[in-house]
């Protein structure tokens, strides 16, 4: 698993600008995006991964998994990365398994994300006793090992259904980003813009939801893309390691497959590297597009052009 | 140019650590695997090290009579009274018994016990210990291993024999008393204050071997000197470690580390065989794998869809891709070929047909009222559809690859079937209380003969209601006259009467389909005649050749010579 | 030293919470120990009668209720009593994890520290010069590896190096028939031959983080005012970059170090297990396969400890070397 790339989380990430509504906000996103080599490559990626996700059947014309061929094909016209020990094309379960990798990083990412707004706007603004609750309950969960956790949580569900995965998943790695939203939040709950909101006699929850959040939006695409990128490290490794269901198709329960019948060891390495290989550059994709948001959201990150005069 | 400088002699450091840690790591590769396979190769003249992942560390306790040790004390230490080869049809050898006999209505059997044969301390074995094991196994029952107390009543001595009196006729469990059973010296044991939990770290044997060292990675054997037949053993030490991964196991078989193995060995060509041209592998089947219905379930219960998914299914594919072909697909006599050929009841099979025929599966199910439905699934007229869930073990990656292809073949004649794949424990206790509709399951129970397994599966005596724990009989199989079959065959020692009867309980398959055989499990067994002579072969089978298989790891043992 | 307090509290706090935890999950998972014991000797033929044999052995029949079963689960831990391993029965917990826990120990520790220094250098000199070769290769060039998951960076170092190139072994810890462990040089020059490619998978994917937040904390303090001070005083530029930046960078970069100890267990436990290196984060995952559940318990509040112990320091560390953090708070 990645360790956080976007910084350190004790230090508050200077916060930008306030922007105002909503849709300003996505046009400097689309703008940002576009102009960051970083975050056009991640985007591009993503996009095609997306599409491979939902029409499958265009691309790969093999079921994923009917026993249907003869085993241990190479590559050919006819089989794209051969054929695996059972027969199956190797091609189409990759390009199938796409599906539920999506779907675990989407869901996993919104949902977390979705907690970690919750509890740490929450724990901004509520203050005092729910704040110090809030946060000891975030602190906690931060320090405990993750991966270990689910590990025992998926043993004891004697391998989990893409669904318990996600549900577990969900439940245990929301709390980085629950930390670094309520220390945005608190940067901002001083501001002159939410004063005056005040003055005029907003409710809370609008203020909220209608001043704070947009202003938060690209901290949240951020954490959006980090817990993605770690629902699809996580879920693979598990599949990996036999604790999802080897009967689904998806990234991760290809490399079980393959490590149970030793691919590297008898000569179909392929087995093994490609789905592999996915995996690194669907989460490659997310980590260009993480980083490049924290480019945008922090400016004294931004790539410098060389400068004309040499420094010191 | 100050700041280069800086900046070079950190980078030259640093590159030049990593340079020479990878260097000395280099070769040390050379010299530690140059000497490591060197000196694997040059103790291979006298040393036999045996690859059989067992999954976990050893613990370094060697009692016979617990289920966790039995592997690394029985065969190697511990022997039995007769050895019985289940490969060729029971034929026997006496080891610590010389000569033994039923009595009349074959309720008692008397073993003579051989005489000069010393336990590895010295003392002299006599009839003593072995009416002392039995009855120690009787006070203990959690040491009755095989059970061998729910026949007999009772054990005694006089001189040199051993009497066994039983309270029933129960003819096969000569296999279990004789075979099955390990000899513990009384000396020793009578002093333990608690047999069932003492680990037994210095074994005292009368076996080949003595344990010599042990470490939870690796257990060193040696030749025992005053081992009762002479020139034996041949093999001065036997090493045994302890992997943890079937690919390290599988690793040091193909370099030649490892020179006797009990693998499951994927694409085994590839792994394994064509590293050598001494490398050779045998895969004897033993009891076999079935799909199995819970006959109290209300669509199962009609024979008729039974017998429609035999025939469903194509077992060479399911052999083939699921096994890799390594487990040769079984039949619905449920009788293991080639182990027990001579027992087939040819004639029955021929009147069953071909074991793969599609078409007439669906032509049974539009007889028991079926037609397929829009869906693609079998549905009577009732609105019952033929669609169930079929229990199968995660663990076992080989299972749930075959589970995969017996699903897509019954999927083509409308019975739908889908797997869950449990853990051992929940597969266990759903199995056994009878909370499913499908499992797939084999009974690891072999024997000198067929009888063993299917008595496990047919008996009603191993069954139970749903909700209560079944013994063996998980398919809730009762019928009278199989029963009445069974016991006939316990009674008698005749081999004529024993085969008619197994002819008999072969119609009872064929016509009631209790269960369904789909491949036969196999003994795993890898050999390297280069380093070695005197393996089992499918031409000298003479004795079953997994390491793991006891006592017949102390037959190979002793067959064995260096090269 | 309210702050140490503070910290302290905390550690004791999440140390109970993850003990209550352990005790609570296998709570919601019934079942027959000597079935699972049963099951693993499948293939060495255990018969049904055996399994009788087993169920008196463990006596599975409990009658305490959850309450009084959770005061002795606390005073088994306080008493270091973790039980008995199910798969290596009958040895305890503590001593099953005592002959593992020296290979990950050595692992890890080696490789984070080689890491740590790795990287945090590389990040130093990426963010000095801002805008050279380095930095543009350094930072895309380090997110992607940070993103590839590390048991696949294991599996093909296995491919290159020990299966096609055979220049170190591809499994295990060291040659156990034919080497002894003791402090003799074959076993020394055996532990190293076997560890390195372990090493290097570990290395290769824990390095890009200390990289990135190394330079990315060094930029924000080379903007500050006191590194232009120093600039204007005209004092030489390594020095600059070390004792006035990298010094004040480093420190958050080292709260950052504690933090990510989670994610290096979890790293080391996907390689050890592409290697079968053996050591907690293999066993832990033999012990998940084995359903040894004693075991698995013992190794997750191992590691839990552990890690908890580690930030601890980092921050009690932070504490003395760096007064921002405690006026902070």
């Amino acid at each position: 698993m990645a360790m956080p790339v976007s910084g350190v989380p004790t230090q508050t990430p200077a916060a930008p600008a306030p922007a105002g509504s909503g849709h300003h906000v996505l046009a400097r996103i689309g703008h940002a995006v576009r102009s960051n080599h970083k975050a056009t490559v991640g985007t591009v990626l993503l996009l095609i991964f997306i599409l491979i996700a939902l029409f499958p059947g265009v691309i790969a014309h093999d079921s994923p998994t009917q026993d249907a061929y003869a085993p241990n094909l190479g590559i050919s016209t006819a089989h794209l990365l051969g054929t695996n020990h059972y027969g199956q094309d190797l091609f189409s379960q990759l390009v199938y398994g796409t599906r539920n990798v999506l779907i675990i990083a989407f869901v996993v990412g919104l949902a977390t994300t979705g907690i970690a707004v919750l509890i740490g706007v929450a724990a901004a603004y509520l203050g005092g006793g729910w704040d110090g609750t809030l946060n000891v309950l975030t602190d906690v969960l931060l320090v405990i090992p993750l991966f270990p956790l689910l590990i025992i949580i998926a043993a004891y569900a004697h391998g989990g259904t893409t669904l318990v995965l996600i549900a577990a998943i969900t439940l245990t790695s929301w709390s980085y980003t629950a930390r670094q939203l309520r220390a945005q939040a608190l940067t901002l709950r001083n501001r002159d813009f939410l004063a005056a909101a005040r003055v005029r006699g907003e409710r809370q929850l609008y203020i909220i939801m209608v001043e704070v959040i947009p202003t938060m939006t690209s901290l949240i695409v951020a954490s959006f893309l980090t817990n993605a990128l770690y629902a699809v490290l996580f879920a693979s490794s598990l599949q990996f390691i036999g604790l999802g269901d080897p009967n689904t198709v998806s990234w991760g329960t290809t490399l079980y497959w393959a490590e149970n019948n030793a691919a590297l060891q008898t000569g179909e390495p392929l087995w093994a590297v490609a789905p592999g290989a996915c995996i690194a550059v669907l989460g490659a994709a997310f980590a260009l597009l993480n980083y490049a948001f924290d480019e945008i959201g922090n400016p004294a990150l931004r790539p410098v052009r060389k400068p004309r005069s040499k420094r010191a | 140019m100050r700041r280069l400088t800086r900046y070079g002699v950190i980078g030259v450091i640093v590159a030049a650590g990593m340079l020479l840690a990878g260097c000395t790591a280099g070769s040390s590769t050379t010299t530690s695997s140059g000497s490591g396979t060197s000196s694997a190769k040059a103790a291979t003249n006298s040393t036999l090290t045996i690859s059989n992942e067992n999954g976990a560390l050893w613990t370094c306790g060697f009692s016979p009579l617990n289920t966790s040790d039995t592997l690394l004390s029985v065969g190697f230490i511990y022997e039995p009274l007769v050895y019985v080869n289940p490969l060729q049809n029971g034929k026997t050898t006496p080891m610590l018994a010389t000569a033994w006999k039923w009595g009349t209505g074959n309720k008692s059997l008397t073993f003579t016990i051989r005489q000069g044969v010393k336990w590895s301390d010295g003392t002299p074995m006599t009839a003593a210990d072995v009416a002392y094991t039995f009855n120690l196994i009787k006070k203990y029952p959690a040491l009755d291993l095989t059970g061998v107390w729910s026949v007999l009543s009772g054990v005694t001595t006089s001189g040199n024999t051993v009497t066994m009196n039983f309270s029933t006729t129960a003819v096969p469990y000569f296999y279990y008393i004789a075979d099955q059973t390990p000899i513990v010296p009384e000396h020793i044991w009578s002093k333990m204050s608690n047999p069932q939990t003492d680990p037994n770290k210095n074994p005292v044997g009368t076996g080949p071997y003595l344990m010599s060292k042990c470490t939870p990675q690796n257990i060193t054997y040696t030749a025992n000197p005053h081992y009762w037949q002479p020139g034996e053993p041949k093999i001065a030490k036997i090493q045994y470690p302890a992997y943890t991964s079937n690919n390290t196991a599988n690793d040091d078989l193909a370099n030649g580390n490892a020179q006797w193995g009990a693998q499951y060995i994927p694409s085994i060509q590839t792994f394994y065989t064509s590293k050598s041209p001494d490398y050779h592998y045998w895969f004897p089947p033993t009891v076999n794998v079935s799909l199995v219905p819970n006959l109290t379930n209300s669509l199962l219960s009609n024979v008729k869809v039974r017998e429609a998914m035999s025939y469903a299914i194509n077992r060479s594919q399911v052999s083939g891709i699921g096994e890799s072909g390594y487990e040769p697909p079984a039949n619905q006599a449920g009788i293991v070929t080639p182990t027990f050929n001579a027992l087939l009841n040819k004639p029955a099979l021929a009147t069953w047909g071909s074991s793969y025929d599609p078409t007439k599966a669906k032509a049974l199910l539009e007889s028991a009222g079926y037609h397929m439905g829009s869906d693609g699934v079998m549905t009577n007229a009732a609105g019952q559809q033929l669609k169930f869930t079929v229990i199968n073990i995660g663990d076992y990656s080989d299972w749930v690859a075959s589970m995969q292809v017996i699903q897509q073949d019954l999927k083509a004649i409308g019975i739908q079937i889908t797997p869950n794949n449990l853990s051992n424990t929940d597969f266990d206790a759903d199995l056994f209380y009878g909370k499913y509709q499908l499992a797939y399951y084999d009974q690891q129970t072999f024997g000198p003969s067929a009888y063993y397994e299917l008595n496990n599966w047919l008996n009603s005596a191993n069954t139970a209601p749903v909700g209560k724990s079944a013994a063996s009989n998980y398919e809730r199989y009762s019928n009278k006259a199989t029963d009445a079959l069974l016991d006939q065959y316990a009674a008698t020692a005749d081999p004529a009467q024993q085969a008619a009867i197994m002819n008999q309980i072969q119609e009872a398959m064929l016509r009631d389909v209790p269960i369904i055989p789909v491949v036969e499990a196999v003994d795993w067994y890898q050999y390297d005649t280069g380093a070695f002579s005197g393996w089992p072969t499918p031409g000298d089978p003479y004795a079953q050749p997994s390491a793991y298989a006891f006592p017949d790891n102390e037959q190979v043992l002793l067959h064995l010579a260096p090269k | 030293m309210r702050y140490a307090l503070r910290r302290l509290g905390f550690f004791i706090l999440t140390l109970w919470v993850a003990i209550t935890l352990n005790f609570l999950l296998p709570r919601l998972m019934p079942g027959n120990p000597a079935l699972a014991m049963m099951a693993k000797f499948h293939n060495q033929g255990v018969t049904p009668q055996t399994l009788h044999t087993l169920e008196i052995l463990f006596g599975v029949n409990s009658h305490q209720s959850l309450i009084g079963q959770y005061f002795g689960y606390l005073h088994q831990i306080v008493t270091f009593n973790f039980g008995t391993s199910l798969d290596e029965y009958p040895a305890s917990v503590t001593s099953v994890i005592g002959s593992a826990i020296w290979w990950t120990v050595g692992l890890v520790g080696i490789t984070t520290v080689l890491a740590f220094i790795l990287g945090t250098g590389l990040g130093i000199v990426s963010a000095w010069r801002r805008g050279g070769k380095l930095d543009s290769i350094v930072p895309p060039t380090f997110v992607i590896t940070s993103a590839i998951p590390y048991f696949w960076v294991a599996m093909v170092l296995v491919l290159i190096f020990a299966l096609t190139l055979h220049w170190f072994p591809s499994q295990g810890g060291y040659y156990v028939t034919t080497d002894t462990p003791g402090f003799n040089l074959t076993f020394f020059q055996d532990v190293v031959n076997h560890a390195f490619l372990p090493a290097f998978a570990l290395l290769i994917t824990t390095i890009g983080t200390w990289i990135l937040t190394m330079r990315n904390t060094m930029i924000t303090t080379l903007a500050e005012d006191y590194v232009r001070m120093a600039r204007a005083k005209g004092l030489p530029s390594w020095r600059i970059m070390l004792d006035y930046a990298a010094r004040n960078a480093i420190l958050p970069n080292l709260t950052g170090f504690a933090m990510s100890l989670g994610f290096v267990v979890s790293g080391a436990i996907l390689i050890e297990y592409v290697f079968n290196y053996p050591g907690v984060g293999y066993m832990l995952l033999q012990a998940v396969s084995g359903e040894d559940y004693p075991l698995m318990q013992g190794l997750f509040l191992l590691i839990t400890v552990t890690v908890l112990f580690a930030i601890l320091l980092a921050d009690i560390l932070t504490a003395i070397l760096d007064p921002r953090t405690r006026a902070a708070r």
